[in-house]
Parts: C-alpha cells; sequence; structure tokens
C-alpha cells in the first residue's frame, strides 16, 4: 500500500513539475459536441460519434451473439456426437484464441472472401431519406457498412463462444428430473427443451449472459483496429490532431465507463426486482 | 451483479454452489439426452471428419480459385530457422517466449495488486475499501484496449517506462482486479465457525489471519488463479497494439512481409491453443487434486 | 420377434403391463436380472425392497426413462423399444409420480398441469383448465392453483404432481417411492390420496416403503432384492407367511421401527 501511495505520489510529481502539462480540458468540447453552422444545430463531436457506433456495434454482435451461442449451445447438448463434435470444435477454438488474433483472422477472411460476395456497398442506394435516417441510425453510414458488418460478424463470432459455454453450462445444470418429468408426461424432446428445460436454464443464465453484454461492449473497443469507427477509433483520431492525449483518453474511458457501469447497474436492479418478484410466489 | 470475465469467471457462481446430492445412478443420463449406441456415434464422428474433411477441401479450392496461394511450406522457416550449422528460434519463436515473458511477469504483479486490493476491501478503513472498490469498478467499467492507450500515451512518458514493461503493467492492472475478487471469495468462503473456534481458543486476530484463515484459501485459491493466467496469455494479445514484439505482432510482421494471411494466422492461433490447452490441462490437474485433497 | 411388437395402438384386453425376462445393467452392476412381471388392467402392484435393489429401475423402464437391455415390455400391449412413436404412445398412457416431484419451477402450478394436456393431447386451453382445476380439487389444494411449486410445501408438491400425472387422464400409474423425500406429518395426505385413487380401479404400480399403506391397498405385493423378484403374492400372506428368507430379514427390519 505505502508503496503504491509512493508510486502515486511520483507520478503525480512528475506531472505537476517535470512536464508542466497544461490542462486543456476547453478543447475537448469540439469532440463531444460542436455548434454546426451549415445546420444551425449542435451535433454530435467523433467522440460522440463514436460512442454511437460502438452501442450499435454491441447492440448488432449482442442479437448475433446469442443467436449464434445458442445455436451452438445446442450443439454441445445433442443426443447426436456429430453435433456435439462440431459445437466442441467451434467452442474450444474460440475459447483458446486471443480476440486479436481472431479478429484479424476474421477480418482477412470476411473481407477478403465473403463480404464481396454479398454486395453490401450497393445497400441502400435505392431507398429514400426517411428509410436512409433510420439505415444510418441502426447500421451506421452506408459506405462503412461492409467494414460494420465485418465487425459485427467477427465480435458475435468470438463472443458466441462464450455464451455457448454460458447456455451450456444452464442447460445442463436444469435437474435431470425435469427432463424426466416432462418426458413422462408424453412432451416430445423438443416441446421438453423449450417449454422446461430452456425457460429454467435461461432464468439462471441471466447474470453471466448480462455480464456477457458488457464485456461484449469493452470487447467491441478492440474493432477500432480494422478501422471500424467507434470510440476508441475516434479517441485516436482526436488525440492525434488535437495533442490533447491525456484529456481525450480519460473522456473516452469515462464514456466508456458510464455506459459499462450504467448497464452493470440497471441489470443488477433488474436483478434484485425479478429477485424479490420471484420470491413473493404468486405471479400477477 | 458486476461484469464478469469470460466464462472462467462466469462459472464461478456455479462453482461456489454445492453439488446436487447425487442420485441413484448420477452418471446414467436419460435415454433420450444422450444417444447410447456406439455404432450411431461412430457414425457420428465419422460424419464430423468428413465434414471437416469437405470444409477444408472447400476453402483450399475456393480461395486457390480466387488467386491465392498457399505457402504453408514457408511456414516452419519462421518458427526455427537454420543458421550456420545450428537452429536458431524463428519470429514466431521469440514472439511466444515475449507472450509468455509479459503473461508471467504480468501475473506476478497482478497477484501482489490484486491481494493489496482484496486486503484493502476486506480489512482497510472506510478510505481504503472505497478506493478498492472504485479500482474495480473502473478496471471493469472500461475496455483493456484503452486502459493500455491511457497507460501507453500517459503514464509510460511520464515515468520514462518502456514499451515492454508499459503493457506488462497495464495488463497486471487489468488481472489485479479479477485476481483480488478470487481472493476475497476465498477468504470470505472460509465457514465463520473457523473464526469462532479460534477466537474462542483465545487467538489474537493476526494469529487466526496467519494461522487459520489464509492457509486454507490457498488450495481453493489455486484453480481460479490459474485460470486468471489463461486469461492473461490471451489478453496479452492486445500488447502487440503499442509495439512489443509478441507472438501476435510477430504475425502481423511476418504477413505484412509474406502477404501468407492465412497461414500464419493459423499458426499463431494454434500457437496460443497450444499454450492455452496446456495450462488448462494443468489447472484440470490441480482442480481434481485439490478436490481429492479437500475431500 | 412377435408381429405385435410393432403396434402402437393399445390393445385393451392385453396385460396392463407385461415384463418378460427384462435386464437392466448399469455399466458392470446388474439392477435388473430376467424380471418377469404381468400387472393385470385394474391392479394395484406395490413393489419394495432394500434400496438398490432395482425397484425404481424396474418402473423407469415402463415409460423408458431407462432403457433395459434384454427381454421386452409391453404395455397394453404395446412393445417398449427404441422407436420414439411408440414411446410417445406409452408415455401418454403412463402417468408417473417421482419422489422428488419435479414440478416446473418455472410454471405456476396450473400451469404444470396443463402443459401436457394442451401440447400433447392438443386440448384447448379452457377446456385443459377445467380439467386440470377438478383435478387440483380431487387432491384438494384447488386454491393454490396460481402459486409457484416452491411456494407449497412437499406434501402439497407432491399432490400437484399426481394432479398433473391424471390431468393426461393415464390408464396406468406409476409411483417411485411418492412419500420418500416428505416430511413425516406430511406422508399422509398424499398416501390418501393415492388411496382415493385406487379406488378409481386404475392400474397402479407403486414403489414404496410404506408397509401399512401397501397392506391396506395393494393386491399384490412384489418383493425385490438384488434386481430379481423374490416373492410375490398378496400382501396378507407375505406379511403373515414369508417364504423366502431374503423377505423375511427384510420385513424383520422393516416393521421393527
Amino acid at each position: 500500500m505505502a508503496a503504491l501511495a509512493g508510486g502515486l505520489a511520483y507520478v503525480a510529481h512528475r506531472f505537476g513539475s517535470v512536464l508542466h502539462y497544461r490542462w486543456d480540458w476547453g478543447s475537448l468540447g469540439g469532440a463531444l459536441l460542436h455548434w454546426s453552422v451549415a445546420h444551425h444545430a449542435w451535433r454530435a463531436g467523433l467522440l460522440l460519434e463514436g460512442l454511437e457506433a460502438t452501442l450499435r456495434l454491441a447492440l448488432w454482435s449482442s442479437v448475433l451473439t446469442f443467436l449464434l451461442g445458442f445455436g451452438f449451445a445446442l450443439c454441445r447438448i445433442s443426443r447426436s456426437l456429430y453435433w456435439r463434435l462440431l459445437g466442441g470444435l467451434y467452442v474450444g477454438f474460440v475459447r483458446n484464441m486471443p480476440l486479436l488474433v481472431f479478429l484479424f483472422l476474421f477480418y482477412f477472411f470476411l473481407s477478403s472472401q465473403i463480404l464481396p460476395l454479398l454486395g453490401l456497398d450497393r445497400l441502400g442506394h435505392g431507398a429514400g431519406p426517411a428509410a436512409r435516417f433510420w439505415l444510418g441510425l441502426l447500421f451506421g453510414p452506408p459506405r462503412e457498412l461492409s467494414a460494420f458488418v465485418t465487425g459485427v460478424f467477427c465480435l458475435a463470432l468470438f463472443e458466441g463462444a462464450y455464451v455457448a459455454e454460458i447456455l451450456r453450462a444452464g442447460l445442463q445444470a436444469v435437474p435431470r428430473g425435469q427432463w424426466e418429468a416432462a418426458l413422462g408426461l408424453g412432451l416430445g424432446r423438443r416441446e421438453t427443451l423449450w417449454r422446461v428445460i430452456l425457460p429454467q436454464a435461461l432464468r439462471a443464465s441471466l447474470p453471466a449472459l448480462a455480464g456477457q453484454v458488457i464485456l461484449l461492449i469493452k470487447a467491441s473497443s478492440v474493432a477500432s483496429l480494422i478501422s471500424i469507427p467507434e470510440l476508441t477509433y475516434m479517441a485516436n483520431e482526436v488525440s492525434s490532431s488535437n495533442d490533447h492525449v491525456f484529456e481525450t483518453w480519460t473522456a473516452a474511458a469515462a464514456l466508456y465507463f458510464v455506459v459499462c457501469f450504467g448497464a452493470a447497474s440497471l441489470f443488477a436492479r433488474w436483478e434484485r426486482a425479478r429477485g424479490t418478484a420471484l420470491a413473493a410466489g404468486p405471479r400477477a | 451483479m458486476s461484469p464478469s470475465r469470460g466464462p472462467e469467471r462466469a462459472s464461478r457462481p456455479a462453482l461456489a454452489r454445492r453439488p446436487r446430492p447425487p442420485e441413484r445412478y448420477a452418471d446414467a443420463r436419460p435415454g433420450e439426452i444422450i444417444a447410447a449406441s456406439p455404432g450411431v456415434a461412430a457414425l457420428g464422428a465419422l460424419g464430423f471428419a468428413a465434414t471437416l474433411f469437405v470444409l477444408v477441401w472447400l476453402a483450399w479450392r475456393g480461395s486457390r480459385d480466387l488467386g491465392y496461394a498457399w505457402q504453408w511450406y514457408r511456414v516452419p522457416h519462421e518458427i526455427f530457422r537454420r543458421v550456420g550449422g545450428g537452429w536458431q528460434a524463428g519470429p514466431l519463436v521469440e514472439g511466444l517466449l515475449v507472450t509468455l515473458g509479459v503473461s508471467l511477469r504480468a501475473m506476478v504483479l497482478a497477484l501482489l495488486l490484486g491481494l493489496a486490493t482484496a486486503a484493502a476491501r476486506l480489512a482497510g478503513t472506510p478510505f481504503l475499501r472505497g478506493l478498492a472498490r472504485a479500482h474495480i469498478e473502473i478496471i471493469r467499467g472500461t475496455p483493456l484496449l484503452v486502459q493500455l492507450y491511457l497507460f501507453y500515451f500517459i503514464l509510460a512518458p511520464l515515468v520514462g517506462l518502456g514499451r515492454f514493461w508499459t503493457g506488462t503493467l497495464a495488463l497486471a492492472v487489468f488481472e489485479s482486479v479479477f485476481a483480488a475478487e478470487v481472493m476475497r471469495g476465498a477468504i470470505r468462503s472460509v465457514a465463520p465457525g473457523q473464526w469462532e473456534a479460534a477466537r474462542a481458543l483465545g487467538l489474537g486476530e493476526r494469529t487466526i489471519w496467519r494461522r487459520v484463515i489464509l492457509p486454507q484459501t490457498v488450495l481453493p485459491m489455486l484453480p481460479p488463479l490459474a485460470g486468471i493466467l489463461v486469461s492473461l496469455i490471451k489478453d496479452s494479445a492486445i500488447v502487440s497494439v503499442i509495439s512489443v514484439f509478441d507472438l501476435t505482432n510477430q504475425g502481423r510482421n511476418i504477413i505484412s512481409d509474406t502477404f501468407m494471411s492465412f497461414e500464419i494466422w493459423f499458426t499463431v492461433a494454434a500457437l496460443y491453443l497450444m499454450m492455452t490447452l496446456s495450462l488448462s490441462t494443468l489447472v484440470n490437474g490441480i482442480e481434481r487434486r485439490v478436490r481429492r485433497l479437500r475431500a | 420377434m412377435s408381429g405385435r411388437g410393432g403396434e402402437s395402438a393399445p390393445d385393451p384386453t392385453a396385460p396392463a403391463i407385461a415384463f418378460e425376462r427384462v435386464s437392466k445393467w448399469f455399466g458392470a452392476h446388474a439392477a435388473l436380472r430376467g424380471v418377469s412381471l404381468a400387472v393385470a388392467p385394474g391392479e394395484r402392484v406395490v413393489v419394495c425392497g432394500p434400496s438398490g435393489s432395482g425397484k425404481s429401475t424396474l418402473i423407469r423402464c415402463v415409460n423408458r426413462l431407462e432403457a433395459h437391455d434384454e427381454g421386452r415390455i409391453l404395455v397394453e400391449g404395446i412393445e417398449v423399444d427404441d422407436d420414439p412413436r411408440r414411446v410417445r404412445a406409452i408415455r401418454r398412457e403412463v402417468g408417473m409420480v417421482f419422489q422428488s416431484f419435479n414440478l416446473f419451477p418455472h410454471l405456476s402450478v396450473l400451469e404444470n398441469c396443463i402443459l401436457a394436456p394442451m401440447r400433447v393431447r392438443g386440448m384447448a386451453r379452457a377446456e385443459a383448465e377445467e380439467l386440470a382445476m377438478s383435478y387440483l380439487a380431487r387432491v384438494r389444494i384447488p386454491e393454490q392453483a396460481e402459486k409457484l411449486p416452491h411456494a407449497l410445501s412437499g406434501g402439497q408438491q407432491q399432490r400437484v404432481a399426481i394432479a398433473r400425472a391424471l390431468c393426461m387422464r393415464p390408464r396406468i400409474m406409476l409411483f417411485d417411492e411418492p412419500t420418500s423425500a416428505l416430511d413425516p406429518e406430511m406422508i399422509k395426505e398424499v398416501l390418501d390420496v393415492i388411496g382415493e385413487l385406487a379406488e378409481t380401479g386404475m392400474t397402479m404400480v407403486c414403489v414404496t416403503h410404506e408397509m401399512g399403506f401397501a397392506r391396506r391397498l395393494a393386491d399384490r405385493m412384489v418383493f425385490m432384492d438384488a434386481g430379481e423378484i423374490v416373492e410375490a403374492g398378496p400382501p396378507e400372506r407375505l406379511f403373515r407367511a414369508p417364504e423366502a428368507p431374503r423377505l423375511r430379514d427384510f420385513l424383520a427390519q422393516i416393521l421393527r421401527d
């Protein structure tokens, strides 16, 4: 503890006396919000634009992550060895690899081999202004769409393996008697899974899944390395153009913190509310 | 609830939960859940192998048709190369050693920092407890990459830290939070009866900590801490961003020279897989042994 | 293999359940060794024996929660085998009550009861609810219909489990130690419900340690040990004049307390 305090004091000392760093939070204002003369309105600065892209990225990759995770969780608990091996290979491969390596591998693969086939660049050309607004809000600018889609797929394919493991654990934690009771009543395997096992598994895995969403928001920062203009990428841009490295990165970190901590608190509150509702017994 | 990080952490509450009392034939699954017949299983395995073969073949054909020239024969050169009469580590092995160096150093630092944080949370003054809490929440609430940039752009020039140590320190601070949570959890999992029994014997607080509580926490802590080391190895790839020549960065460099994207990334992935899998196997071994020791 | 095995329509004239030299192994452990037993329609059979004797395995093979390895099991003339259609046809007609209740914790009592009638029998919700309420009234807990299972006592949960099974209007009911997980003061309420059910003429196979209950209710008592049926007959005779030494030991132990 003393060493830590000493270290901090030393840093502060360097900060104050050696570098004579001139604080200038004002310069950061434009990166958050700026007055657009052309539009006569406040416009989001680069950092807020980046935040928007981060949230967009997190939203779509969350959706895809859960779909993929669910599919692979089903593979992992399948009766057929074929699906179990397939699911096991994917989960084992992804979970033992750094996100960065996975991202570079798939970025190259997707962007050079798969995406050109989809013709995403032409998408939205024929759309009207209203449609364009919604497309822009949901998927970002059309010219960045193909990079955006690559990013979403990379993140989702990566995090999907972790979600698959969470869901598999949840599914397998449902007591065996639940299967037996449902099958014994004459329900089929699929109905048993869907109506009896899955609701219980989801309930048990919700905290872990919520945590996974926050992990995904944080992991999306790595997408800056494949040139997706999200928050981290923008912070890099801003800090190299305005030379106020400290303020810019602090602001970026603060934005991430607000989003992640806010989401975590929301999930926690929701979890508590759900807990008390369950404990109360009869349902409305 | 606070965000957990990866299933290594996500599954921790499940581990802490008591196992269900064994049913009469706990190992026998209902006939409908797992196929029993070995014939069907063999068919599944065969089908799986066939699928893999077809996938690889399709990828091979498809990429060749698109003009990708496979050059696997050049990869061994990047792992070991012959110089003069002897063998020398290629860039990939050099990177591997840097990755291990960063990870192990960061692990030691993370353990120390984690211990301090856990101690502050458990036994500190309100101020220290608040500080530890803030440390944990801030680290958990921001991406590792942003933390790395903060260290690299701000702390490193201030104290004159090199890139290697900047990366190591950033990783250590990041993982220390998880180490702290593991330690705190292990200490709190010691039954309250242990405190009561030790106090009733008239032992002092310090003796109780040193002789009764801490010794009981060491064994249960080992598997999750080893899990942190596995995460650390994977997370350490991020230091390539600040030009530390670890495995990932060496891979990027080779690719920019040779354009063998697939070959190199698959090799790099395989090398990471080797490290994490062998560590995970070790962890499983430790876990089994720990369970036997505690039983 | 006889042609009857392939049928999947129940034959009411056949024995309700017929075991023909059935064997079952768990690894090297033989849970059932060549068990033969025929249960007539409307018959009430109580299976008893020391723990690990294969009682539960025996009835779990009837609705294929366990797969037997040798011999044949026929339920109303339908052979129990790997064919999923036949297995489901059997499960529709055979109700089961478990030692650990196995109510679905995420569904209310009423929803527990209507799930299978709606999904398996294709009943409309209103009709299924009416049916469920009538059975919940029969097990004397209609007022708990909206509660979640864990808000109920063990005895109440087990009565819900019985009602849930009855909602499928099964012709055969299997009870796997229905009172073993209950506190002593709740055993009676569950046994009373099972007793009333027995008077309706339903075919019942019950694994239990409640000897008084067995004596009152059973048409036939089957004593199992080490995966074999050691002795079977009217309960009065088995209690009065047990022939097999193993049964004598078992009764001596059980009746002592």
